[in-house]
């Protein structure tokens, strides 16, 4: 008999060196992604600043048609602003000001519509954003993955029909309309109190507790249901489309016939095996599932990011639009990131390079 | 005995010969042979055909102008189709009744049935006057009713125009942007995946780079953000070009990606050696070798970005960024459902998502077949 050759088994001889790669890769990858930021910062900046006007011209208006003032006066009044906040310099000297704040001090610039540095707006937002994103890809990966392996093991079933036209209304339904759908029903027919907050009155200024817990998720449910809706639907199909492919794999054959219950053949063998793709597949969930916040709580007009960044769009109020640009890429460079390193956990077989 | 001979020796030519001519199927036949076996694929083939025809000969659909305003008859519910009548009568040919306007009980003006008259609905009518694609003048319509009655299928909106005329006209736009997006963002993608693979080295190395940063940019809050970035004052010619750049601007990455890893490993086959070696130039490599055996692929991600386009598209337009009015389009239409109250009252204004929705399950299923039909040589 051949003696099967020695394969040096270098990832798992030590645990510290796998550690150590592991922290190298992930430095490396950080450190990549600091130019990329900076380009990403300088294109946002750039087209925030293209349209014709500031916020300074839509302020010389209000002053002439809301106060009355003379137009020459309304000017004036418009230059010193503008004058106040560097709105008159060239708009490279802008950016370096925009972006020298955010690094020494932390301050994404000055909000003209609410009056108050952008790093507070995001430091009070971000959190919220985080939350409901973070609950939509829960939620979708648990109900995904259960739904997939019931309907994998029941192919062609009433429940596996149900679930597939399930998936595809999920794809195909615009989320805005699921969200007008929602709201229609939320103050008209069911006439529920407070529909755009997080909390009910009573807890606003609460501390965190249990009750105030679940009254926010009695108050977020619909934003939360919408931006997952379309991730169950895309991880069931997946989950379904891998765990049909392993079962016919022959190391399930094997599993059968040495006479293991179908469950555990099923549970400990197929499932694992099948889930690397739904794992290999969060680095875009992710942004699906900010995608779907955005939409969602602009139209529900929950006061997350979306809002606001929505209105800042509108109102030119650039300093907003750009913080927050900045702040979903930074979201999904560091979702690509988490999902690389639990891939990379998960399958040895990955390499680090 | 010889003529008998010389009868049944002829026809074994012809079978022989057409045999030979079954063995050089052409590669779209091929793809034909499969995709026609998936009944999903057919169905979303037949979906995205009717819309495009629905959207193409809109105004023979439309029994009313859906650019012409009619403030009197604002805010319609849909007609209700009637084969019986109050009395119980049946009639073989379906009816609609007149609907007016009356006070409620909270002297809120209400359309209702109103039963006194009864328009039967006719094939074929003549009718409001347009022009078929824009060149050969017709009264000819789909349906529509006699006399003063009135058919609004979908119902009307705020200013009277007929909801189902206008969504088969928003079609034009809807589906055309999607197209011309995804036409660019293919002609972009395909091409540098290609370059890039077949040259790799440095300029390989910057491409892949510059992909990883187009990749890099959040797609929805971007494309916000340059959809908010087109001012008002443009033609709708430019908004139209300007919106389908935009959508283009980060949909190519994905196919440049796919195409590349594809031609990497095709450059190496003995095919491409076999056509260096007979002295073929670059481009005739690229164009003749290369680019063809990547157009499954290319084939499948353009059935998959459409849909894509066409609900960001939508989302845009509700919110009012982007396309604006007069370019109508699904998402355009639906902007009145923005206020609750407009919404509470006229739930049938949001009638559009219907034609979005099946537009977008449409190309899904289109794309599905597609993605087992476009490499035929495979067995499953």
């Amino acid at each position: 008999m051949v003696s099967s050759p020695v394969i040096p088994r270098r990832r798992h001889a030590k645990g510290g060196f796998v550690g150590g790669m592991m922290i190298n890769y992930i430095l490396r990858r950080i450190l990549i992604s600091i130019p990329l930021l900076i380009g990403i910062s300088i294109v946002s900046f750039a087209i925030i600043q293209l349209p014709p006007g500031d916020f300074a011209s839509s302020y010389q208006s209000y002053l002439m048609n809301q106060a009355n003032l003379p137009a020459a006066e309304a000017q004036k009044a418009a230059n010193e602003y503008r004058r106040a906040y560097g709105l008159d310099r060239p708009v490279y000297e802008q950016y370096f000001r925009w972006i020298k704040g955010i690094v020494t001090e932390g301050k994404f610039g000055y909000s003209f519509a609410y009056k108050q540095d952008v790093g507070e707006l995001i430091a009070e937002r971000l959190p919220r954003t985080l939350f409901l994103a973070a609950s939509a890809h829960l939620i979708s990966t648990l109900f995904g993955i259960v739904i997939g392996i019931y309907s994998a093991t029941h192919k062609y079933s009433l429940g596996d029909n149900l679930a597939t036209v399930f998936a595809f209304i999920g794809t195909a339904a615009p989320r805005f309309f699921l969200a007008i759908i929602l709201v229609y029903f939320l103050v008209i027919r069911w006439k529920v109190p407070y529909v755009n907050r997080f909390t009910s009155p009573i807890y606003s200024f609460a501390p965190m507790s249990w009750d105030k817990f679940v009254d926010i998720l009695r108050h977020t449910w619909p934003v939360i249901a919408i931006a997952g809706f379309g991730g169950i639907a895309r991880n069931m199909r997946v989950m379904r489309g891998n765990l049909l492919d392993v079962l016919n794999a022959q190391y399930v054959t094997t599993a059968r016939s040495k006479g293991l219950r179908e469950t555990k053949v099923i549970n400990k063998h197929a499932v694992p095996n099948a889930l690397h793709p739904i794992i290999m597949y969060q680095g875009t969930v992710l942004p699906y599932m900010l995608q779907g916040e955005l939409e969602a709580a602009i139209v529900l007009n929950m006061p997350s990011l979306a809002p606001m960044f929505y209105n800042s769009l509108v109102s030119q109020d650039i300093y907003v639009s750009g913080g927050f640009l900045l702040v979903y890429s930074v979201l999904l460079i560091a979702g690509n990131l988490i999902a690389d390193i639990v891939l990379a956990l998960v399958d040895p077989r990955i390499k680090l390079n | 005995m010889n003529r008998e001979q010389s009868k049944t020796l002829e026809p074994i030519k012809i079978e022989v010969a057409e045999l030979k001519a079954e063995e050089h199927e052409s590669y779209f036949n091929l793809v034909w042979r499969r995709f026609r076996k998936s009944k999903i694929a057919i169905v979303g083939g037949l979906m995205v055909l009717t819309l495009i025809v629905l959207a193409l000969f809109s105004d023979f659909f439309a029994p009313y102008d859906p650019v012409k305003l009619d403030m009197r008859n604002g805010y319609i519910p849909p007609h209700r189709v009637h084969f019986m009548d109050a009395e119980g009568k049946f009639y073989l040919r379906p009816f609609v009744y007149r609907w007016t306007q009356v006070l409620d009980a909270n002297f809120f003006a209400t359309w209702v049935e109103d039963t006194s008259a009864r328009y039967p609905i006719r094939l074929f009518v003549q009718g409001w006057e347009y022009k078929v694609l824009g060149r050969f003048p017709s009264r000819l319509h789909l349906y529509g009713v006699e006399g003063d009655g009135q058919i609004y299928l979908l119902g009307t909106d705020k200013f009277g125009r007929d909801i189902f005329a206008r969504c088969a006209r928003a079609g034009r736009i809807s589906l055309s942007m999607s197209l011309f997006g995804t036409f660019i963002s293919v002609a972009v993608g395909s091409v540098l995946g290609v370059v890039s693979g077949y040259f790799g080295g440095q300029f390989d190395n910057l491409m892949q780079r510059f992909v990883e940063f187009m990749q890099s940019f959040p797609q929805l809050p971007l494309w916000m953000a340059l959809a908010a970035v087109i001012p008002p004052t443009w033609d709708q010619m430019a908004v139209f070009i300007a919106m389908s750049a935009i959508f283009a601007l980060l949909s190519w990455t994905l196919l440049t990606r796919e195409v590349r890893g594809k031609v990497l490993a095709l450059r190496e086959t003995d095919f491409i050696l076999a056509a260096r070696e007979m002295g073929a130039s670059d481009a005739r490599i690229i164009f003749h070798h290369l680019y063809p055996n990547t157009l499954s692929h290319t084939i499948v991600v353009l059935t998959l970005t459409i849909p894509s386009i066409i609900l960001a598209e939508s989302f845009l337009s509700f919110l009012g960024i982007g396309i604006q009015e007069p370019l109508v389009s699904w998402g355009v239409m639906m902007r009145e459902a923005q206020t609750i109250q407009t919404l509470g009252f006229n739930p049938w204004i949001v009638s559009p998502v219907f034609f979005i929705f099946l537009a977008v399950l449409g190309f899904n299923f289109l794309g599905d077949g597609l993605r087992d039909a476009a490499d035929p040589y495979t067995i499953v």
